[in-house]
């Protein structure tokens, strides 16, 4: 009961503030209204028992890159006539195209809901310790150590990538 | 999720927004006084015996002030901007464990808003969401010098995230767990600061810097850049984001006595006791620190962060690692 | 689902709407940083559908991918917000529209 209203709280507050991202003038409002959204999602990712990916996605999502891209808006500080949407007949594409999307996106969901042939059965009951910092652990240092060290790598790339570009001088 | 259960929670809630809001007036008393004596003059000593009713004096000033808002300011986030570093500072408090378990009207109550099982890295969390407070006090202000102490201010403490993180990391290692209560529990024969006790200066070092506190308090003293974020702020806005100010402290604090000060444990005195005693010492460190040392300069408080006190934590964490291999292989 | 009386379908349905949200953003907005913005909410809502999935089949491998699209968005903003960044140091401007010297 208390799940159910938690998921309708969550789920209406996620898409309420998602319209807002994409429909506001002013892009701090925007970027205020996406950090509405994270924190929505966090809220549900919990009640998915997923608790570490509830603590990470406040601590870097809604906490680093969020305050990265406020920082950006604000230090650009872009004034002036930039239109809300694009200007003529790509405007009615565009919505054209993201219904047509959804409506895809849709079918699948309710057709298939969850598994083809190829899928797992769904679990009767979820292991102990599920979602908990363990058991991540436990996995990312086994299973999927490689892709682990490698994301290190690519955050190195990214972060002297992010140096060179924004120099002011040549490198 | 039963009534006694909710009761319980809802008392608990109210003792901590209580002991916050009543502490904090106590504890600018105490910087007052104590920031006196050290500069060998008196403090606030007419208003009340020894000059304790000053805070609320000063608040009841505050709350008659006008309150401005800018006629170019950003309204909507200039109301929500102040609010925000209280709200995490509040959430944060939410896991710290004020003493053992007790036993009334037949329950076994934990004295701890709420035991979670991630506590560490909700306090993390919340703490980076705090950064929020004051970059959009900056932006909101629509003006110069509040926006460069805004971002300056945010800038130091998205800095200094990374080192207090590692440093907590450190500890885990030892502990094997992220829950709070959990780690208090572990420190019943030793307390972490002797095996972590650089985890702990750094933590430290970062608590402060994460506070605004002197000396990592450029960007929003009041000699600097006109009083930095909150310069366009006034009345219960202003209050706000003095509040949030001293109730971080006591964030910052409460985790380094649950981390590595065994939390509430102690000899003879209740628990409760043992860490108010602990809290009142670190408050009154944090005080001390700000009637002593001059303030950092930007740039060499930015270099402290990621030159000396980054790879510091890693250095630590790195040999708490080692010695934690060897000592289980052995 | 296990352990819960809410069924996969409202998850992905919450995901759907709002990677939808977020490719109407990408489609019709013409600011640089709101186009970003929609990206990571379209990334969002293939966090949401991947940790739905991973509780629904009772293995944390959807819990780890999450992670992963965590890191590469981190990677990605990074770098992304320095290239508008560099743009906007050149041409003054963030309006896509603008960035138009390729066309032919």
């Amino acid at each position: 009961m208390t799940e159910a209203v938690l998921f309708t709280l969550f789920s209406v507050a996620a898409v309420l503030f998602a319209f807002n991202v994409v429909f506001r003038k002013n892009a701090v409002h925007c970027a205020l209204h996406l950090v509405g959204v994270l924190l929505s999602l966090s809220g549900m990712f919990v009640l998915l028992n997923a608790q570490f990916i509830a603590a990470i996605q406040i601590l870097v999502y809604a906490g680093a890159i969020m305050v990265l891209f406020l920082f950006v808006v604000m230090l650009l500080n872009v004034k002036g006539e930039v239109p809300l949407l694009t200007p003529g007949a790509a405007k009615g594409f565009g919505f054209f195209f993201a219904l047509l999307g959804f409506v895809e996106l849709l079918w699948i969901v309710l057709s298939s809901n969850g598994g083809g042939e190829g899928a797992p059965r769904p679990a009767a009951v979820l292991p102990a310790g599920f979602g908990s910092p363990a058991e991540i652990g436990r996995i990312l240092y086994s299973t999927w150590l490689f892709p682990f060290e490698v994301t290190s790598i690519l955050l190195l790339i990214a972060v002297i990538g992010a140096v060179v570009l924004a120099k002011r001088k040549f490198l | 999720m039963d009534l006694a259960f909710l009761i319980e929670s809802a008392v608990k809630v109210l003792i901590v927004l209580g002991f916050v809001l009543l502490g904090v007036p106590l504890i600018v008393w105490m910087e007052r006084k104590v920031i006196g004596h050290m500069q060998d003059r008196i403090g606030p000593q007419r208003v009340g015996p020894f000059g304790l009713l000053q805070t609320i004096a000063d608040g009841i000033k505050l709350f008659f002030k006008e309150d401005l808002i800018p006629a170019s300011a950003d309204r909507a986030v200039f109301i929500i901007a102040p609010a925000l570093p209280v709200i995490t500072a509040f959430l944060a408090l939410a896991v710290i464990p004020f003493g053992d378990t007790v036993r009334v009207a037949g329950r076994d109550v934990p004295l701890q808003v709420t035991d979670v099982n991630i506590a560490i890295l909700w306090i993390l969390g919340t703490t980076s969401m705090g950064v929020y407070g004051i970059v959009l006090g900056g932006w909101a202000s629509n003006s110069k010098y509040p926006l460069l102490g805004g971002l300056r201010s945010s800038a130091q403490m998205i800095s200094y995230e990374l080192a207090q993180g590692i440093s907590l990391v450190s500890v885990i290692l030892m502990t094997g767990t992220l829950s709070l209560a959990a780690i208090v529990r572990q420190q019943e024969t030793m307390w972490f600061i002797l095996p972590q006790f650089f985890a702990f200066v750094i933590y430290i070092l970062c608590g402060i810097a994460e506070t605004n506190r002197a000396p990592f308090d450029l960007a929003e003293a009041e000699t600097e850049l006109v009083a930095g974020f909150h310069t366009e702020f006034s009345s219960m806005k202003f209050a706000l984001y003095f509040l949030a100010e001293y109730a971080n402290m006591m964030v910052v604090s409460g985790i380094a006595i649950s981390v590595w000060f065994g939390g509430w444990h102690g000899p003879f005195l209740p628990p409760v006791v043992w860490f108010l005693i602990k809290l009142s010492l670190f408050l009154f460190f944090y005080v001390w620190l700000r009637a002593t040392f001059p303030r950092l300069r930007y740039d060499q408080l930015m270099a402290f962060g990621w030159k000396v006190l980054l790879p510091a934590s890693l250095l630590n964490l790195a040999v708490t690692a080692v010695v934690l291999t060897l000592a289980s292989t052995r | 689902m296990p352990g819960s009386l809410i069924p996969l379908a409202a998850y992905q349905l919450v995901a759907a709407l709002l990677f939808t949200i977020g490719l109407v953003g990408v489609l019709v907005r013409r600011s640089a940083l709101i186009i970003f913005m929609s990206i990571e909410l379209m990334l969002n809502a293939v966090n949401l559908s991947f940790v739905a999935f991973s509780k629904q089949n009772g293995q944390m491998d959807g819990q780890i991918f999450v992670f992963f699209v965590m890191s590469v968005a981190a990677a990605e903003v990074a770098v992304g917000l320095a290239i508008l960044v560099a743009i906007f140091r050149n041409r003054e401007t963030a309006n896509v529209d603008d960035v138009h010297l390729l066309k032919g």
